[in-house]
């Protein structure tokens, strides 16, 4: 065992002072190197842009420079905010209104095998309807408020939530299952204990991708007839030749969706405090 | 089985262990046989077994892969159940066993809830199946200092190594202070120097608590180091082989596997298994 002063022995590990400092110095520029090289390539494109924009001469309407996107992000801050708030509130009730349902309906089939193989296939089939042809009928039948962009953003974020509830509820460690029964657990306890506490990986990892598909919903349905709306900002700008508005516009879609994403990812750290044996 | 088998000490195939006179029995099976059907066909697990185990003592079930010692065991612990026969555990039928919380079992991988601390597995059995701390249960922490787990309570699964893991499941099943151990081949996954050192704690364990314990493996070493008896399984269909009494001393400590009487022992059931 080493025995200079600086270094001290606990369960197997030697701790030698400055081997430590030079290890966690190592450990500490490989976090900062990938922290900084993303913002670095970030910087790298936008400056190329700029540069290819300015060389080649093209014209705003076609191609604005990153600085003119960066203009318009400041000085129409008010309206590019007003029209955010509708999105943002449809994708947020489209995501709790299609993921609630698609939990709720992994339950049910997850209780009665017979439903799942009833409705699971209707649920396939709704779910190969391109978004596009969804988002017409749905304002037809819903009008032109909110509501039918609340439904497509809802209808987007259920089908992957619904597969991956229902594969969390039933993917279940068999040895598990075999111990409730010894343990004489009612069905009730072994759904509470064992298949929703399983389940919760494969939910979070659903709802990640629900938050950013949420948003394209809400943004799709805008398309079809809105005037509010990121989705109806974007068709604007595009049909003013506004394109330095219509790049800013993309930009707060963008910044919601990775927030959305982020938010949702925090919590999951907080819920999900377990390594799954299973679950990938 | 058509020929008895000419072991000293071994019983022949089909016959049921003798139950001492007075001494209560923990198990017994008669006849039981257990089928499984598949799109392939039906395939025999157990064909006829009948064996009695008395209370108090520790019975390994040895055998080639396919013999129906797992089967066997679960058929005991009321998860499977039995296409003929009869099974009676602490003179009752298994089901009043396993809901009076007579049974504990230990599963080959554990079978902790990745969600749970250490702690909070040990004190699952007392979270469901309408069961509380009734006389006889154990304080979880009790349980967990008991299986050398001290200063571990709030440590999640993967951060425990294997051995761990199977120590806190070996405290789970204790927790409700079981009548009747099932253990199916608990440390078959471990590195040989760790499940060296859980024998000798089982063996710890069992004197300490009294607990009849039935207890499945293919390695022989463990089966004598254990046993005091050890029943023989042969496979296709899974039947009794024999019953080997492990006449070792007690109680045992690892250098007893250096003797001449455990080489022999050893050396007996390998040349049974080898006939299997």
């Amino acid at each position: 065992m080493a025995s200079d002063a600086s270094a001290t022995v606990s369960g197997g590990f030697v701790v030698d002072q400055a081997e430590q400092a030079r290890f966690m110095a190592a450990k500490r520029r490989l976090l900062w190197r990938k922290r900084l090289l993303p913002v670095g390539a970030v910087i790298l494109l936008l400056v190329l842009w700029h540069w290819a924009v300015v060389a080649f001469d093209i014209k705003p309407f076609i191609a604005p420079t990153p600085t003119a996107v960066f203009r318009v992000l400041i000085q129409r801050f008010d309206i590019l905010m007003a029209n955010l708030m509708p999105t943002a509130i449809e994708a947020v009730c489209g995501f709790l209104l299609g993921n609630f349902a698609a939990i709720a309906l992994a339950t049910a089939f997850v209780h009665n095998r017979a439903a799942e193989e009833a409705f699971f296939p209707i649920a396939v089939m709704v779910n190969t309807i391109p978004v596009v042809a969804k988002a017409p009928i749905l304002v037809l039948l819903l009008g032109n408020g909110m509501e039918p962009k609340i439904a497509i953003a809802a209808l987007i974020c259920f089908f992957p939530t619904l597969v991956n509830m229902v594969r969390g509820l039933q993917d279940v460690n068999p040895q598990a299952l075999e111990l409730m029964r010894v343990l004489s657990a009612s069905p009730r306890e072994i759904f509470l204990k064992i298949r929703v506490q399983n389940s919760l990986p494969y939910l979070f990892s659903a709802l990640k991708i629900a938050a950013s598909t949420s948003v394209i919903g809400a943004i799709v349905g805008e398309w079809i007839g809105s005037v509010k709306g990121i989705g109806a900002l974007i068709i604007q700008a595009t049909y003013a030749f506004d394109t330095p508005l219509l790049y800013a516009t993309i930009a707060v879609g963008s910044t919601f969706s990775a927030c959305f994403f982020g938010v949702i990812g925090l919590i999951e750290r907080h819920v999900v405090k377990w390594k799954s044996d299973r679950a990938g | 089985m058509t020929a008895a088998v000419a072991v000293s000490g071994a019983i022949p195939a089909g016959t049921a262990a003798p139950a001492k006179s007075g001494a209560a029995e923990a198990v017994r099976c008669e006849g039981v046989t257990v089928r499984f059907t598949t799109e392939r066909g039906t395939v025999t697990a157990l064909d006829g077994v009948s064996l009695a185990i008395h209370a108090g003592s520790f019975l390994t079930l040895l055998g080639p892969s396919g013999c129906g010692k797992s089967t066997l065991l679960r058929v005991i612990a009321d998860l499977v159940p039995p296409s003929a026969g009869k099974v009676a555990v602490l003179g009752a039928k298994p089901e009043v066993a396993r809901r009076n919380r007579d049974i504990g079992f230990v599963f080959q991988d554990a079978a902790l809830l990745p969600w749970r601390t250490a702690l909070q597995n040990v004190q699952l059995p007392f979270e469901v199946g309408g069961a509380q701390q009734r006389p006889g249960t154990r304080p979880p922490e009790e349980l967990l200092k008991l299986v050398g787990l001290a200063g571990w309570e709030n440590a999640y699964p993967h951060e425990l190594s294997g051995g761990m893991r199977q120590r806190v499941s070996i405290a789970r099943a204790l927790v409700s202070g079981p009548k009747l151990l099932l253990m199916d081949e608990p440390f078959g996954a471990l590195d040989e120097i760790t499940r060296d050192r859980l024998n000798e704690e089982l063996l710890d364990v069992w004197e300490s608590t009294g607990t009849t314990i039935v207890f499945v493996t293919h390695s022989i070493y463990e089966a004598v180091f254990l046993s005091q008896q050890v029943l023989m399984l042969a496979a296709r269909p899974g039947r009794v082989r024999a019953l080997v009494p492990i006449t070792l001393p007690s109680p045992r400590r690892l250098p007893v596997r250096e003797t001449a009487e455990f080489v022999a022992l050893a050396g007996l059931l390998r040349r049974e298994l080898e006939n299997c």
